[in-house]
């Protein structure tokens, strides 16, 4: 064997060893992220996940966890086998087959595990107009003050899209006027923008009650639309006078000696610039009216003006106890919409820093 | 095609005058350039043209119509920005098309129309792509087609070449200058590089702090600078310059006396500032004594830097090979004829002076 030769194989073996060893490194720090993201998700997506199972699996009106326990029992060694085929076999056909497999037997094993439990009863109050007095009897506590759920979720609809479309149309015409006029008073302006968000909300109830009262807007959704929107539009004209600020000035200069007029460069050229923006408040001011609670619960009575948020509050107030299946069943309806609106929106969202676009 | 006429402009920020009084003619047709530093107010008066700034007083005409209240959009300008300002949503062909849009042309001509002038600037291979996904190079074109594509009756350029790379540069600077003769659209080239307004334009406008120092051919303002400002600023490597007083037809410096006339009349008496250009200093049997203390070779040529009785020059020789050493004396000499001579507190140029060794 020539030294050459013997340079050459104790070079390979080595090459090896450390190929080796980043392998076991990489799997090792895959591993442990994958069992600290689990750890840290678990307090959040339990509760979600209690609530679908229960809203499709409790009939005596009980929480039977019976089937939360065996959904765990199958998603659990499911999860985890998905991950093994992941970090342990090399990329390619074979890895994506087992990955398959191991979601086949865990759908085959769900089935036949608790597929008999499933049932949608605990829906009906969405065809049922009168689902709690259904359940406790007429003589129940405030059993015939129920309304249907639809009219509160056409009523939320309607608040979480009126409060979008206004927040959305003001924050943007300020956002880019601060942005790019100066007038007396701009800077206090903008401080005081700022200073008007760090201010609880809560403080304001009594007062706000009695404008509203003075104003002759008690209990009537208009009138929560508007003050939710007059305490949403400060911290979004911040953010859009953000975004209006990373355009640069050229380009609109530019489109004005192309020929455009004021608006028209504000619409064709410095909008579609500020898009992700403009997304990004339009989503969270729908959120937000969505889930408003305490403004709704304070300044509106009348049943038929009811929100989703007041609807699941006097379900649960009547019902826990007696069947947590529709207490759930109401969340998991009032949760679907937000979830939808994000997951559809989140690739846009995650792209928005305070102040601008991301790369 | 426009004549551009500015009657008495200026242009203040509150207290902050950016821009002098200003009177200018730009011809039909011609290519000028706005020259000077940083802050010198030309690209106030720029954007005054364009209509993006109001003149605080004064008139602007184009073909003697007042603009002063006319808006940019209907000024029809084209401009080219430093930063070239596309829109970064729209592909080439739709930016390149913009200005059409509000022109009321059929979409498809208004397209033929983009695509052709995307030709003439050698961007037609790029038309579908995204501003982001250009080089610097291809983004100055596209900026420049936009601008060219409505034909404007006036092309205004702000600093178009200083996000270029060198190379690229020169390229641009043909390409835009060759580019105006053809089309003939009367160009407003605002720069702080002399090399690019000496190259490109017919004449050039030099300004400082808000004045305009000197109007004049690249020609006028290398051989008969008007102040010395534009002495300073124009030429690399730039004049030698040298302080002194003249008594007596004799121009005294620190340690050296020289000849001192006028063509016209009387040689000039008080303070004087001497202006020797590099590359009109000669090496000599005799002349200014002096010693070599660096030497820059710049490729074809080689640049000496000398401490002489007149205090440090510079000389600039036309050839690539050293002809002298570090630590050699020397003499320099020159022709008369070809000094310029400023007044120190006027900072003017003294018409018709000269010194001679």
């Amino acid at each position: 064997m020539s030294p050459a030769d013997a340079t050459h194989t104790v070079a390979q073996r080595d090459w090896q060893a450390a190929a080796r060893r980043s392998l076991w490194r990489r799997r090792l720090g895959m591993w442990s992220l994958v069992f600290f993201l689990i750890v840290v998700s678990l307090p959040i997506m339990l509760p979600y996940f209690w609530m679908l199972t229960i809203s499709v699996s409790a009939r005596t009106g009980g929480a039977d966890t019976i089937v939360l326990w065996k959904a765990c029992a199958v998603l659990v060694p499911a999860v985890i086998g998905v991950v093994l085929t992941r970090t342990m076999m090399p990329p390619g056909g074979q890895r994506n087959l087992a990955g398959l497999a191991v979601i086949a037997i865990a759908a085959i094993t769900g089935v036949v595990l608790i597929g008999p439990d499933l049932h949608a009863n605990n829906y009906r109050f969405l065809w049922n107009p009168n689902i709690v007095e259904e359940i406790r009897g007429s003589s129940g506590a405030g059993g015939d003050q129920f309304p249907w759920v639809w009219t509160a979720f056409t009523n939320s609809l309607i608040f979480a899209v009126a409060n979008t479309v206004v927040v959305l149309t003001v924050s943007t015409l300020a956002g880019y006027y601060i942005s790019r006029f100066a007038f007396a008073g701009r800077a206090t302006f903008l401080q005081s923008l700022l200073v008007l968000h760090a201010f609880p909300a809560m403080t304001l109830i009594i007062p706000i009650f009695l404008i509203m009262h003075w104003a002759g807007l008690l209990d009537t959704i208009s009138g929560v639309i508007l003050v939710v929107v007059t305490l949403e539009l400060p911290f979004s004209i911040f953010i859009m006078k953000g975004f209006f600020d990373a355009v640069p000035w050229d380009i609109e200069m530019s489109a004005m000696t192309d020929g455009a007029s004021r608006r028209q460069a504000f619409v064709q050229v410095i909008l579609p610039q500020v898009k992700v923006g403009m997304l990004a408040v339009g989503v969270f001011s729908f959120l937000k009216g969505w889930e408003e609670y305490v403004f709704v619960r304070t300044l509106l009575f009348e049943k038929s003006n009811w929100m989703m948020s007041l609807y699941l509050f006097w379900v649960s107030d009547d019902l826990m106890g007696v069947d947590y299946g529709i207490v759930a069943a109401v969340g998991v309806f009032y949760v679907l919409p937000s979830l939808l609106l994000y997951v559809t929106c989140q690739k846009y969202l995650v792209q928005m820093t305070i102040g601008g676009i991301k790369g | 095609m426009a004549r551009v006429e500015l009657k008495q402009v200026t242009k203040a920020w509150g207290d902050v005058v950016a821009v002098e009084p200003t009177d200018l003619v730009i011809e039909n047709g011609e290519f000028v350039a706005v020259l000077g530093p940083s802050g010198c107010g030309k690209s106030t008066t720029l954007f005054m043209l364009a209509g993006i700034y109001a003149p605080t007083s004064g008139a602007i005409l184009f073909d003697g119509h007042e603009m002063n209240a006319v808006e940019p959009k209907d000024r029809n300008i084209g401009i080219v920005f430093q930063s070239y300002a596309l829109y970064p949503h729209m592909n080439v062909r739709d930016n390149i098309a913009f200005p059409l849009k509000f022109q009321k042309l059929p979409k498809s001509e208004a397209i033929a129309r983009a695509e052709d002038v995307a030709r003439l600037v050698h961007v037609d291979e790029l038309l579908d792509r995204k501003p982001s996904q250009l080089s610097g190079g291809q983004q100055q074109r596209v900026a420049l087609a936009r601008a060219l594509v409505k034909q404007p009756n006036l092309l205004l350029l702000d600093e178009p070449l200083s996000n270029l790379d060198a190379t690229l540069r020169l390229t641009m600077r043909t390409e835009i200058k060759a580019l105006q003769k053809r089309t003939g659209i009367t160009t407003i080239l605002v720069t702080h590089d002399q090399l690019e307004a000496t190259t490109m334009a017919d004449r050039i406008i030099c300004m400082s702090r808000g004045r305009i120092e000197q109007i004049g051919t690249p020609e006028d303002f290398y051989s008969r600078p008007a102040s010395l400002f534009v002495a300073k600023f124009i030429g690399s490597p730039p004049l030698n310059l040298v302080e002194g007083t003249g008594r007596e037809g004799r121009f005294q410096t620190g340690g050296a006396s020289l000849r001192l006339g006028s063509d016209q009349g009387a040689p000039p008496e008080g303070g004087i500032v001497a202006g020797l250009r590099p590359e009109m200093l000669t090496f000599g049997p005799e002349g200014i004594a002096g010693e070599i203390v660096a030497i820059e070779p710049m490729g074809r040529e080689t640049l000496y830097i000398l401490d002489t009785d007149l205090g440090g020059l510079r000389v600039l020789e036309s050839r690539p090979d050293r002809t002298h050493t570090v630590g050699q004396k020397v003499h320099v000499s020159f022709d008369a004829a070809e000094t310029v001579l400023f007044d120190a507190a006027t900072e003017t140029r003294i018409a018709g002076a000269w010194v001679a060794v």
